[in-house]
């Protein structure tokens, strides 16, 4: 498994479970970036309903969430359950027809915290458009600094968004906690930033990685986390990266998983690592073993004989 | 095998296999005992001069040798950060089980990655010179080992990267 | 980061029970097996190697080959099975005790990332270990969970421990305690274990050779014997586990039973229906006396293995006369069932019987033996069945962690840098009433 899957497989599961053979349910559970769901049967079997809650529910309300929850969920949204963001109410009994549209159903479904998290990059895709609509300002106008939209999707990191009219900012803070993940980490964004010069990589988003010293556009900002384990990774989105609407949808699902897929890779990493050291750890043992001489009798001879004492 | 790495195992052979020397030796200090007396460092007169074998400032090996137990101190090449942490993981694992490596030493000595202690039991149950074969092995493959894991670490996020880029239109 | 649950893995030899803590079910069942690339390179670090020249230690082909992302391209549990044709399928667990340390540290990567989906750093973790488990094993458990995942805190319980714990949801139980007989039937081993107020009473421990591949082979045995010529060969044994888990019960007396049968075949008699996994065709299938003969084997192990004789009931005796005097009487009272092979109906009520019968019957003969000199108080037997049996492991972990106390029980990522894995070696035993 390369790439982690933009959909929520506890989601799919279950509605296509409960979609079949109605149960009563009630089950908690989590995606990435702290975000919290709730699937349960609050009245009766049929009606399911599915709750999330997103630590920057506020600010993604601000850039628009309700209004993409709106358009891809309709009919769906109900009353939000207590301690949760946002609520879908479905019936099980309205849902389609097994096949495709209810497969597609599903996923959108499970889709919901990739759909809640799009909101602000909607909104900067759509101000690029306006920006650039609007052409160059003149000599004299004065140029009104483009509000930059700070999501902080985790307690120490945050996604800034920042639209001008020829290309999408989009900085990531990360912050890696632990030493090893730290140098891990260093070498993984290096190979991001040097990657674009692959050919496969040619119309890839720059992405630029500074340690500690935050990108000039939001340098002016309060209360930026210092310290040896902060950095900055800058994506560079030019308009053809969200020129039509699908191409749009993708970006938006990959550039959200992006830390989620550093983190993973930088763990398999070192389970790899882990398992490069066993296999070295048997070694060492094998070649110590051969400094223990075997027990006396028809060992001995077959020493004498054997191959495992030829060497050079 | 570079050049200068020749001469520095063989100096680092050469030395250990004469360190190797060691008879049982009880205590001085208390009656019936019998105590690694480099660990134990109580009978000064048992204890031999240190010997310190460099290759450079990064890589060097250390041989304490006394009347009844050698112990012998690696300092692994580290250039970077992530040799650093490399090393420092790797010989972590390898203490971790120590307990398969009879000749292992939990702890490393100060200012040392990773430290051996042979005692004369040990040489009596096992065959000198192959003993002596493990650590010169041990310290090529460790240098060996760090250097393939770096690169495989690079091609990771090599591949990690692209693969990732290479998705956006 | 305190208000996400902390995650509960049950790894078993059979299958893996994955979720949060606070549900009554686990979000995933998989099967413990994982689907790699090229067999060669997982078995190698096993296999005899060719001994290799001193220089060329560290050459190693698939050292150097493995440069890339190779380790990357595997499936786990459903997905594995899936692709057994092309990857070689692996099983890291036997017997309960983790065997492949590579492997089982791949699966646990797909099942936090792919299917759990959550972050290590931000959850609590509660993993299981089999009765018995070598330290060793948990310092490895500890060094992956927090060296490669860094996951925040971690507490490893014994699963016998969890079975109890998952019986207070029964509603017969009225004491939280930690002190009881754990019948532990999987898939692959029956296991009988004491506990005294959460721990292990390692030397009494028992283990049965029959547990629930046992009873569908058995089955299947019994249907190719009289002749269902209906079922299709290649799903003989999915249709022997169907029926086992569909139609089978315990009885009350084997003998009684097979009269009623006989009397009555209309009304005892099932038809299973089944289609044809390869060519569609539905075929049809009696079900007859393996209906209650399937459990049996437990209480009469003659009529199906020729090696193993004693009946549970005997074992259970036998292990609780094996365990310290002064719990035996906690033990007796609160013998708990865990485990899919412990779901047929009427099980508990059975064992409680023969139990019973065992104990009251040596009771009586030390009474006589006394000469009517002493009188027993009695000794009360009590089987608990409750409704989560089937996942009764996973679920006991589940009810204990999500206890407000459980994080402070659990050692935390930065005990674990500050002590080593050897920190592992302890954990303090929670949750009890009585402690």
């Amino acid at each position: 498994m390369l790439a982690l899957e933009p959909a929520n497989r506890i989601i799919n599961d279950l509605l296509t479970e409960k979609f079949i053979k109605p149960s009563s349910l009630d089950q908690a559970f989590v995606d990435f970036d702290s975000v919290r769901y709730h699937l349960s049967t609050p009245t009766k079997k049929t009606q399911l309903l599915l709750s999330m809650d997103i630590p920057c529910w506020g600010e993604l309300v601000q850039y628009g969430a309700l209004e993409v929850i709106q358009r891809e969920y309709g009919q769906f949204v109900t009353e939000t359950e207590q301690d949760y963001a946002v609520s879908l109410l479905i019936d099980t009994e309205t849902v389609p027809e097994a096949g495709e549209a209810r497969t597609a159903l599903i996923t959108s479904f499970s889709l919901l915290k990739r759909n809640a998290l799009a909101a602000p990059f909607e909104r900067a895709f759509a101000r690029q458009k306006e920006l650039e609509a609007k052409g160059p300002p003149g000599e004299n106008e004065v140029v009104e600094k483009e509000q930059l939209m700070g999501v902080h999707y985790r307690p120490e990191e945050a996604i800034y968004l920042l639209p001008s009219p020829d290309r999408v900012t989009i900085i990531f803070s990360t912050i890696f906690k632990e030493e090893t993940d730290r140098i891990f980490g260093r070498v993984f964004l290096q190979e991001f930033v040097d990657a674009r010069r692959r050919p496969s990589c040619q119309t890839a988003p720059q992405v630029l990685y500074s340690n500690r010293e935050p990108p000039l556009e939001i340098r002016h900002l309060q209360g930026l986390a210092d310290g040896e384990n902060v950095g900055y990774v800058t994506f560079v989105l030019f308009p053809r990266h969200f020129s039509s609407a699908e191409t749009a949808f993708s970006t938006i699902t990959q550039i959200q998983l992006f830390r989620d897929y550093l983190h993973y890779h930088i763990k398999c990493s070192k389970a790899y690592m882990h398992s490069r050291m066993r296999q070295r750890v048997a070694q060492f043992l094998k070649v110590l073993n051969r400094a223990k001489p075997e027990p006396a009798g028809e060992k001995e001879r077959k020493t004498a004989s054997g191959r495992s004492f030829v060497r050079s | 095998m570079s050049n200068t790495l020749r001469p520095y195992l063989a100096c680092v052979r050469s030395t250990l296999t004469a360190a190797l020397t060691l008879e049982s030796f009880p205590s001085q200090v208390a009656e019936r005992h019998n105590v690694a007396e480099i660990e134990a460092q109580s009978t000064p007169e048992v204890l031999l001069t240190p010997l310190l074998i460099s290759r450079n400032s990064s890589e060097q090996v250390l041989i304490e040798p006394s009347i009844n137990s050698v112990r012998l101190s690696i300092r692994i090449k580290q250039a970077d950060d992530i040799e650093r942490i490399l090393a420092h993981k790797f010989t972590r694992f390898l203490m971790m089980r120590a307990e398969a490596f009879v000749v292992l030493r939990r702890v490393p000595v100060k200012g040392y990655d990773i430290s051996f202690l042979v005692t004369n039991r040990n040489v009596e149950e096992m065959m000198k010179h192959k003993l002596v074969d493990f650590v010169i092995e041990f310290m090529e493959a460790v240098d060996k080992e760090i250097s393939e894991a770096k690169l495989s670490l690079n091609a990771r996020a090599r591949i990690v990267a692209e693969s990732f880029l290479s998705s956006f239109a | 980061m305190a208000g996400l649950a902390p995650v509960v893995l049950d790894n078993g030899t059979g299958s893996a029970k994955m979720g949060f803590a606070g549900n009554s079910d686990p979000s995933f069942v998989l099967p413990s097996c994982i689907a790699t690339r090229g067999g060669n390179a997982a078995s190698s670090s096993r296999a005899p190697a060719v001994p290799n020249k001193p220089s060329s230690l560290g050459s190693g082909g698939h050292l150097a080959s493995k440069r890339g992302i190779d380790d990357l391209d595997f499936f786990i549990g459903h997905e594995a099975l899936e692709h057994s044709k092309t990857y070689s399928v692996n099983y890291p667990i036997r017997h309960g005790q983790i065997e492949d340390w590579d492997q089982m540290e791949r699966y646990w990567e797909q099942c936090i990332f792919k299917y759990l989906r959550c972050e290590p750093e931000d959850h609590d973790f509660l993993l299981t270990e089999p009765p018995l488990n070598a330290p060793e094993n948990r310092e490895a458990t500890a060094e992956i969970m927090f060296e490669s995942f860094n996951v925040k805190g971690l507490y490893i319980a014994v699963q016998a421990v969890l079975a109890l714990a998952a019986s207070w949801s029964s509603a017969k139980v009225t004491d939280r305690t930690l002190t009881g007989t754990v019948i532990d039937s999987g898939d692959g081993v029956t296991h009988v274990i004491p506990v005294a107020e959460g721990y292990v009473i390692g030397s009494a421990i028992r283990h049965i050779p029959i547990a629930g591949r046992d009873i569908s082979s058995f089955v299947q045995q019994l249907l190719r014997e009289r002749g269902e010529t209906g079922i299709p060969p290649e799903d003989s044994l999915r249709v022997a586990e169907k029926i086992k888990e569909d139609y089978s019960y315990v009885c009350g007396d084997m003998v009684k039973e097979f009269g009623k049968y006989d009397k009555d075949p209309s009304k005892f008699f099932a038809l299973y229906e089944g289609l044809d996994t390869r060519t569609g065709k539905a075929y049809k299938v009696d079900v007859g006396y393996e209906r209650f003969l399937a459990p049996e084997i437990f209480f009469n192990p003659e009529i199906a293995s020729s090696d193993f004789l004693t009946p549970l009931p005997d074992v259970v005796d036998q292990v609780i006369q094996n365990s310290p005097i002064d719990v035996r009487r906690g033990l007796y009272n609160n013998i708990v069932l865990s485990g899919g092979s412990t779901m047929f109906d009427h099980f508990g009520r059975r064992l409680q019987r023969d139990l019973k019968h065992i104990v009251d019957t040596r009771i009586q003969t030390s009474e006589a033996l006394s000469g009517g000199l002493m009188r027993s108080t009695g000794v009360n037997v009590n089987v608990v069945t409750h409704k989560k049996q089937r996942y009764a492991v996973w679920f006991g972990g589940s009810l204990l962690a999500s206890t407000p106390e459980f994080h402070g029980y659990c050692h935390s990522k930065a005990d674990y840098d500050e002590v080593g894995p050897s920190l592992v070696r302890r954990f303090a035993i929670f949750g009890s009433a009585t402690n």
